[in-house]
């Protein structure tokens, strides 16, 4: 179309529109660590859940023990939650106060059911399938926030953090049905329950209120846990012992490494995005 | 001519291929199209002219395109190259597998291979990060390429990796025999605004929901009339029935192509909404139907019309529905006989057949490359899809000389050509 100039022709004002990484995000390593601590932290708990599972397995802890752990969870939680959230009025407190005795009550109804769910399955598929599931719980977790909807959030959960729930709570389910007497199972499921439900909730509270309580938190728990990994068996201390180093310190070094390599282009190709949403 | 997209489908593509191998019929050369079978339309047929289309035996398996099977085509195009006596295989738009296999395959066999792209692509999501690779490895080896848009020859150059010295840039052109404006002029009482298009997300029917409603509160003499048809047409009822706009909101449904000239000529002002759009044909025929057009700054439609033919807005309600303030306001002084005068020298299908043969000159005078030569180009693809790439060339050329081994060239029947004179006569 312009007179005097070949088709192919190509002048300055070619890719002068491209506008490269516009959006991404520099990072720098110490906040990335100090992030990865949450991933660690939900680590350790979901270690001491399963420390829990198989010390009780082995008869090595008590029922009433158990139901001395779960009603310091409740209590603790709640005092966590009164400390940290803003927005908890006493007509709240109550409701969650009524849920919670129903869900209790239920599963106490429910437990000779749990208690004989698998008596025709053999061990070794529990275990195996046990393990799977709480990987597979490990890794589709949702990280950054919590599954139930804390007071004032404002993210719904997605599908691959509702499918990570399942399997924790089905994977809880299968271990409590390999136990002798039904406080047992009632016990070790509603303790189940509670971490995997509330952890993550709790954690977020306080994460949000202060981010020092937090990583003590961390801390300690990391602490807590390796302790007790070590007098269980030798060989899981070591494993914990090189995830947890992987996850806070190789990875965050990873992450930055290869950041350098983010190449993303924009121009006037670019499909045009909506500023609105579109209602149905 | 190869490609997925031919008729009895109907769209841009499509239409660019029929027209410009009617045009380049016209200038003594011989086009055959390869295409694959439609719903029970297989076999060989002659169209317009001579124009002989290849509808190969295989069904369409996802999206109009054929099952990508890498070396099962080799067969069929071999036979066909050699029977035609073809001597360039152009193939279009990037979206074709069949596109792909036949220019791979034609590299093989030694012939020139052009390539057309039509649309823009992004680079960020999983289908188009695997369609860029792939293109990449089509056009490793292509001895010229056009594309529609200056923005489409940024995007492709980006996208393949391309030298930008080996990309043209040849825009469509429109039928303007076809589209003309009505003979007396349209009274300006009620302002008819006419839009057609696929009701889909990306031409943009979510901004139409939202600008209707305004420009009729704004304006009580303005109508639209909205043509075509797609997933969206709902919202856009609903959009009707919660304004009570039925008597100023007319829907048409799907308009077939014979039909879109007496919609145009029925509007004075055609609006285009679409999110991207590496070169808009629509735009082109509004314009020759002396329609004022106002559409949305996406893509290549900037570098489509002169500025005193369109009103750019974008695409943002608000601001398309400033632009059509602005297009009512200038409607008056625009004369639709002017402009299909205008748009007839501008644009022609004559022009293009004219330019698409300097760059078949161009690919023809390249030298010949053996495979050995060939194959570092394939190897810049990438470290590990690279030495992948050379791999399918090597398999490829074995399996063409397996190919004429079993069933030498000569042994090959040519096709007869027809006598041109006795079609013109005809």
């Amino acid at each position: 179309m312009q007179p005097g100039f070949d088709d192919n022709h190509t002048d300055d004002t070619f890719l002068q529109e491209m506008v490269m990484n516009a959006n991404v995000v520099k990072r720098d390593m110490l906040k990335v660590m100090l992030d990865s601590v949450s991933i660690s932290q939900y680590l350790c708990i979901v270690a001491l859940v399963v420390l829990v599972w198989a010390h009780t397995l082995n008869s090595t802890i008590t029922e009433n023990f158990l139901i001395i752990l779960d009603i310091t969870l409740v209590g603790s939680g709640f005092f966590i939650l009164l400390l940290t959230a803003k927005m908890l009025s006493f007509k709240l407190l109550l409701n969650y106060a009524i849920k919670i005795s129903f869900f209790t009550t239920g599963l106490y109804v429910l437990s000779p059911i749990y208690h004989t769910l698998t008596r025709s399955i053999s061990s070794d598929s529990i275990w195996a399938l046990t393990t799977s599931l709480v990987i597979l719980h490990l890794f589709l977790h949702n990280y950054s926030g919590s599954t139930i909807k804390a007071p004032g959030a404002l993210e719904n959960p997605n599908l691959t953090s509702n499918i990570s729930l399942n399997a924790s709570i089905v994977a809880s389910l299968l271990i409590a049905s390999r136990l002798p007497s039904r406080l047992l199972v009632f016990a070790i499921i509603l303790f189940s329950l509670q971490v995997f439900l509330f952890a993550p909730l709790i954690t977020y509270c306080l994460k949000k209120y202060s981010f020092r309580l937090h990583l003590l938190f961390s801390f300690v728990l990391m602490a807590l846990t390796l302790t007790c990994v070590y007098r269980l068996h030798k060989l899981l201390f070591v494993v914990l012992l090189g995830l947890l180093v992987f996850v806070n310190l190789v990875c965050p070094y990873w992450l930055i490494r290869i950041q350098e390599y983010k190449f993303e282009i924009n121009g006037p190709w670019d499909e045009a995005k909506l500023c609105f949403n579109i209602t149905d | 001519m190869v490609s997925d997209f031919f008729y009895p489908n109907f769209g841009g593509v499509e239409n660019h291929i029929y027209l410009l191998s009617q045009c380049l019929l016209k200038l003594g050369h011989k086009v055959v199209v390869m295409t694959h079978a439609y719903a029970n339309r297989s076999g060989v047929r002659y169209m317009t002219n001579g124009l002989k289309v290849y509808y190969v035996p295989w069904k369409p398996f996802l999206m109009q395109n054929t099952l990508p099977t890498f070396y099962g085509t080799l067969p069929i195009i071999r036979t066909i190259l050699i029977r035609e006596k073809i001597s360039l295989v152009h193939g279009h738009q990037a979206f074709s597998t069949l596109c792909h296999e036949a220019l791979m395959h034609a590299r093989t066999m030694g012939y020139k291979v052009i390539f057309t792209d039509h649309s823009l692509y992004g680079f960020s999501d999983i289908g188009s990060i695997h369609m860029n690779k792939v293109l990449q490895f089509t056009l490793a080896d292509v001895t010229q390429a056009i594309c529609v848009s200056h923005t489409s020859k940024e995007n492709t150059v980006l996208r393949s990796g391309l030298p930008p010295e080996k990309v043209f840039v040849i825009p469509n052109a429109v039928d303007t025999t076809m589209f003309k404006p009505a003979p007396e002029r349209l009274s300006m009482d009620p302002i008819v605004i006419v839009v057609i298009s696929r009701l889909v997300y990306r031409k943009g029917a979510d901004l139409l929901v939202e600008v209707i409603p305004e420009v009729c509160h704004l304006y009580p003499n303005v109508r639209f009339i909205i043509g075509g048809d797609g997933p969206k047409r709902v919202r856009l009822e609903e959009m009707r029935e919660k304004h009570s706009l039925q008597d100023r909101v007319d829907m048409l449904g799907a308009v077939p192509h014979a039909k879109v000239r007496s919609v145009l000529n029925s509007g004075h002002i055609f609006l285009n909404s679409s999110l991207t759009e590496a070169f808009c044909i629509a735009i082109l025929e509004a314009a020759s139907c002396g329609l004022l057009t106002v559409s949305t700054r996406v893509g290549g439609v900037p570098e489509v019309l002169p500025d005193d033919m369109i009103v750019l807005a974008k695409p943002d309600p608000s601001d398309m529905v400033h632009a059509i303030k602005k297009a009512i306001r200038i409607l008056p002084h625009i004369d639709p006989q002017e402009m299909h005068r205008r748009m007839k020298e501008m644009y022609s299908w004559h022009d293009v057949a004219k330019r698409t043969e300097i760059v078949y000159d161009r690919a023809l005078r390249c030298s010949n490359q053996t495979l050995l030569e060939r194959l570092p180009r394939y190897l810049t693809c990438g470290a590990w899809a690279g030495k992948l790439f050379c791999l399918v060339m090597i398999i490829d050329f074995i399996l063409w000389r397996l190919l004429q081994l079993w069933q030498p060239d000569s042994e090959v029947e040519p096709v007869p050509d027809f006598k041109r004179t006795e079609l013109k006569r005809g």
